[in-house]
């Protein structure tokens, strides 16, 4: 085909039509995202118009983490009613996911008063989000004044997407730490924080105790799924050595508790034990997904807690021993005090 | 027949895309459940729909035969990329209750299918007319449906609250489905009826002729 030929034939015709009409398109809608574009402002405008139901004026405020189960994305305080607006990401959502809602916490008197709204932003990989409904969310509102944070076990919880109520609750209270630590200097007093095997005990209502030269953590593991907290008392000696392990409060009482591994259930399983036994009891590991079979009891969650409670308390034992009495000292002391006699 | 009047009839009735054609199946399941987002969703397509059968039309002694489907597929396309522009800026709660099915218009078969069996080859102000009533049925159909899925399965119209009393299960993509045969079947059931009767009366008044002239 020559050159001329190429230019009067139906290709290239074809071509140039096709070229054309993209160009037009492309031009054409250039031009309405100049006219269209919805900037980030905008955007985060109509969020809070539609969290407030009415615009408010707001200024925004630096970001902090306070807590290990939320991200705190955005904060503003708003400026008609002092209260804060959180966007907070909640963690362990169902498979690993996280959810991200926007909190208004009710300040007043330099404390907080409340949940004056929850509203979900968004998700990744909650494919039961839908049954998180309005009613679930008002939960937040209700069961406040019971107590400061909200776990699983605060029954409003079982929506038919657990895992994404969880994250949600993480949200919620990683928004009430956040505003507690950043703006009303209230950070509650955690001794734990920063060691290892945490992921699973609420350390604010974890404490522990020296007893004959043993530390006795009264562990309070956080909820999981369909178990509720477990509170675990263990009594760890000076060799890393598990010497006792008292399940106090069992979380799995609202149905089976029997499901549980009968080791774990009366303590046999941990009494004698190190860490390096207890996270080798896991097989592969502290990851839950590497949780030996011997663990999958169809209360698995429930095993789960009682475990890392172990391993939290073995593993951290050495910071919080009791000072060894000193009695060498104390004998010449009583040989001096006999010779003033 | 008026031709416009035959094209309105069409789109409403006799071609409906929704209830007769089948077509767009894709956001009738996955929108209904919400009479709101139906409606909404009907409208869009009634404005890209209409818009697309224009351009079509006017340029279709333009585009070779060649190119026309990747042609009508860009012009589509840019139709519907607007359309979300102008949602998302002027109707929010619209644009986010449509979700990812106000993309997915692009490959909705009616608006291809229009443009390909009737806009390529009809007069502009035909197709236009055509487009619009196709929308429109569309419209009417995914109301409807939408209209019953919601007031059955959340006890709620386009949002309000009426009834405590609900049927979860219509507010589902399952019961979407229940909702979607049910109505095709008698949506086809009427209009079998009517071209019935219309045939009997013809039949009728033939015999009559017939009798008539014999006598």
């Amino acid at each position: 085909m020559t050159v001329k030929g190429f230019f009067k034939s139906n290709v290239f015709k074809c071509l140039v039509t096709l070229l054309c009409v993209l160009l037009v398109s492309g031009v054409f809608l250039t031009l309405m995202n100049g006219l269209l574009a919805v900037s980030d402002q905008e955007r985060l405008d109509r969020a809070i118009n539609k969290i407030y139901g009415k615009s408010v004026a707001y200024t925004e405020v630096a970001v902090a983490d306070y807590n290990d189960s939320a991200t705190i994305e955005a904060a503003y305080k708003i400026k008609d009613d002092g209260n804060y607006l959180v966007k907070s990401t909640g963690k362990g959502g169902f498979d690993n996911g996280t959810v991200t809602c926007w909190v208004v916490v009710n300040v007043s008197g330099g404390a907080i008063k409340g949940i004056d709204k929850v509203v979900i932003d968004s998700n990744k990989a909650q494919s039961y989000i839908a049954n998180i409904n309005d009613n679930f969310l008002s939960g937040f509102y209700r069961t406040y004044e019971n107590g400061y944070y909200f776990n699983p076990n605060d029954g409003f919880i079982k929506t038919g997407a657990t895992r994404s109520a969880t994250a949600i609750c993480n949200a919620v209270n990683g928004a009430i730490d956040y505003v507690n630590g950043k703006f009303l200097g209230n950070v509650a007093s955690d001794a734990y924080s920063g060691l290892k095997y945490t992921e699973y005990v609420d350390t604010k209502a974890t404490t522990h105790e020296g007893k004959d030269g043993n530390v006795i953590f009264h562990v309070v593991t956080k909820g999981y799924g369909m178990a509720t907290p477990f509170s675990i008392d263990i009594t760890v000696d000076r060799e890393g050595v598990i010497k006792a392990y008292t399940i106090t409060k069992n979380g799995t009482d609202n149905y089976d508790p029997n499901k549980m591994h009968s080791g774990i259930l009366d303590g046999t399983l941990f009494v004698g034990k190190t860490v390096e036994d207890v996270i080798r009891f896991a097989n592969e590991g502290m990851e839950y997904s590497g949780v030996g079979s011997d663990l999958k009891t169809n209360a698995t969650n429930s095993n789960y807690l009682c475990l890392y409670a172990a391993a939290f308390a073995a593993e951290n034992y050495e910071k919080f021993l009791p000072e060894e009495p000193e009695e060498s000292e104390e004998a010449p002391k009583d040989d001096e005090q006999g010779g003033q006699e | 027949m008026n031709k416009y009047k035959k094209i309105t009839l069409d789109g409403l009735i006799y071609q409906n895309p929704t209830f007769m054609l089948v077509l767009g199946t894709c956001p009738t399941l996955g929108l209904i459940s919400s009479a709101f987002s139906a409606m909404g969703m009907g409208l869009t397509v009634v404005v890209i729909l209409t818009l697309s059968n224009i351009l079509i039309s006017a340029l279709r002694k333009v585009i070779p035969n060649a190119v026309r489907i990747p042609c009508y597929i860009v012009i589509i396309a840019t139709l519907v990329t607007f359309a979300r522009m102008f949602l998302e800026k002027f109707v929010p709660d619209l644009y986010d209750s449509l979700g990812g099915f106000l993309a997915l218009i692009v490959v909705n078969c009616i608006i291809l299918g229009r443009a390909e069996a009737f806009a390529n080859k009809h007069t502009v102000p035909e197709a236009a007319v055509d487009g619009f009533m196709q929308g429109l049925g569309f419209t009417v159909a995914l109301t409807l449906m939408g209209i019953i899925c919601e007031f059955i399965g959340k006890g709620s119209l386009f949002g309000y609250q009426i009834m405590d009393f609900k049927v979860g299960m219509l507010a589902k993509p399952a019961g979407s489905f229940l909702v979607y045969g049910i109505c095709i079947a008698v949506f086809t059931y009427v209009i079998d009826c009517i071209e019935r009767a219309k045939r009997v009366k013809a039949n009728k008044l033939a015999r009559e002729n017939l009798l008539r002239e014999v006598a």
